[in-house]
């Protein structure tokens, strides 16, 4: 699904980000991406993204060379991959129903396939309830909750999570575990940068340890 | 699918004029303030022009006739300045008609003119021309003529003039492309400044699949709105000012050559309004690009 060859990341303040990255994600693996901060898990993240170019090796996602792909085609690729983040990037003056909406409606689905959608998703995620509401009426975790009903809305392929329980409490940190299992269980291949000792271990999935932008274990059944 | 679209595009364009009632405002009051100053320089510049032009008008040619000119002579001579490309009208002043407008003139001095026993004006002809321009090429042409005793347009005050109202109507235009350049950067920065406030939301829609136009329409059609509401607000504030100003202007300055036709004023209607939308689409078109690439 994912492969990354000889893959190099300097930022123009001439910090290497990452340095000869090799790694292959399987279809419907769960990925741990840990390490310090600034180990370069983001920087992965937003290379399968095209968040970035690399600037040296190559990046192949579901098949397209992701630094060979031509702007206009990139939405293309992101429909495949669902993002979540650390800072939910919601829309704040959107209910919680238009905040998925929307990015269906982004794609080119139908008044008919968004509801149907939209109310799947909040179902899964346990937000159906709140519709209505604007997201600053949520708590983190039901707004973070929400970063991934809006995710997984068009049944991507990929989903990325960058830090997705890191401003949340235990309790809540292990609801958006046992929900991100559940769309691994269904198919979606997920990578989650992640700082979370207990989640990590509590998991016993492949964990990737990055450490001054390489990859320095990677681990099946793995620990923080 | 752009056109498929443009409903659900519009309707966008107007939920977040919703959403963000307050920018909204403060963008259209700001953008009508700049329209407004652009409006009334224009106004101030159409109205200068027909000054200028009523002021040229009054440039003419007077055409001194020898005094043994025979009735024929005289019909040939008006014939031949009729035929001559650029002279918009010549009129005939007689000798007598001359002498009367010098008794008049004089007023109460007119008692000198007793002195004199024959009438020594000479009969001319008073020449307007089409434009100011030619007055000089005109009154060689004139001068040619059998007959013709001496031609007068005052070569200095006409010079000096049409120097002036060149370098007036110049400076205006300078002025004026200084005031749109000026106005569009104003207009495009605060377009800008809406679309900053609402990059999060671009960013959103790149990193869930939406393209390029999906992203960028609402936000042009947005700018249009903004742009296009501003300019019909500052079209109504100036119509409401310039009138009122007009009559004030009439009542102080009763004979000041003044537009008034709606018809005269529309260019700078349209103007204003072209400048509005097309500054609100390009500034939007432009400032969600520099925002879409994450």
């Amino acid at each position: 699904m994912i492969r990354m060859f000889h893959v190099y990341k300097n930022y123009p303040n001439k910090i290497q980000a990452l340095r000869d990255i090799n790694i292959h994600i399987k279809k419907g693996e769960f990925i741990f991406l840990v390490g310090p901060t600034g180990a370069g898990k983001s920087t992965l993240l937003k290379l399968i993204y095209r968040g970035i170019v690399p600037t040296k090796g190559q990046v192949i996602v579901d098949g397209i060379n992701i630094a060979r792909l031509k702007p206009g085609y990139i939405p293309y690729l992101r429909r495949n991959i669902g993002i979540v983040f650390q800072d939910f990037k919601l829309l704040y003056d959107r209910t919680v129903y238009e905040n998925i909406s929307f990015g269906l409606k982004a794609i080119g689905a139908t008044n008919f396939e968004i509801k149907q959608q939209v109310k799947k998703v909040l179902d899964l995620v346990g937000l159906e309830h709140k519709r209505k509401m604007k997201p600053h009426l949520l708590s983190g975790g039901e707004q973070q909750k929400l970063c991934i009903a809006r995710a997984i809305a068009n049944e991507p392929l990929i989903l990325l999570t960058d830090e997705p329980t890191g401003n949340l409490d235990p309790y809540n940190s292990w609801e958006i575990m046992k929900l991100l299992f559940h769309i691994n269980i269904r198919g979606t291949t997920i990578l989650m940068a992640s700082h979370d000792k207990l989640m990590v271990d509590k998991a016993k999935k492949r964990v990737v340890r990055l450490d001054q932008g390489r990859i320095i274990e990677d681990t099946q059944r793995g620990v923080y | 699918m752009i056109f498929e679209n443009m409903g659900f595009y519009f309707r966008e364009a107007l939920l977040s004029f919703r959403r963000s009632a307050l920018m909204s405002i403060a963008t259209i009051l700001s953008t009508t303030t700049i329209l407004i100053i652009v409006g009334m320089f224009l106004l101030i510049s159409l109205n200068s022009n027909l000054f200028l032009e009523n002021l040229e008008s009054q440039l003419e040619i007077i055409v001194y006739l020898k005094d043994n000119i025979s009735k024929a002579e005289l019909n040939t001579l008006e014939g031949s300045f009729n035929s001559i490309d650029g002279i918009k009208e010549a009129k005939f002043v007689s000798k007598e008609e001359a002498y009367q407008r010098l008794s008049k003139d004089l007023g109460e001095q007119k008692d000198i003119l007793s002195a004199i026993e024959i009438n020594p004006l000479p009969a001319s002809f008073e020449i307007q021309v089409k434009d100011p321009k030619m007055i000089e090429q005109i009154a060689n042409q004139i001068t040619k003529f059998e007959k013709v005793e001496e031609v007068e347009y005052g070569r200095e005050t006409a010079e000096r003039l049409l120097n002036f109202t060149y370098l007036f109507r110049r400076a205006g235009l300078l002025v004026l492309a200084l005031l749109i350049f000026a106005s569009i950067l104003i207009i495009s920065n605060i377009i800008k400044i809406t679309v900053y406030s609402r990059r999060s939301e671009i960013e959103i829609m790149s990193l869930v699949g939406a393209n390029s136009q999906f992203i960028k329409w609402p936000f042009i059609i947005e700018g249009f709105l903004q742009g296009f509401i501003s300019a019909v607000l500052s079209i109504i504030i100036l119509y409401y000012f310039y009138f009122f100003a007009i009559n004030k202007m009439r009542q102080a300055i009763p004979f000041l050559p003044l537009v008034v036709d709606i018809i005269d004023l529309l260019p700078i209607g349209i103007a204003i309004a072209l400048l509005g939308s097309l500054v609100g689409i390009l500034g939007s078109m432009f400032s969600v690009g520099k925002y879409l690439d994450v």
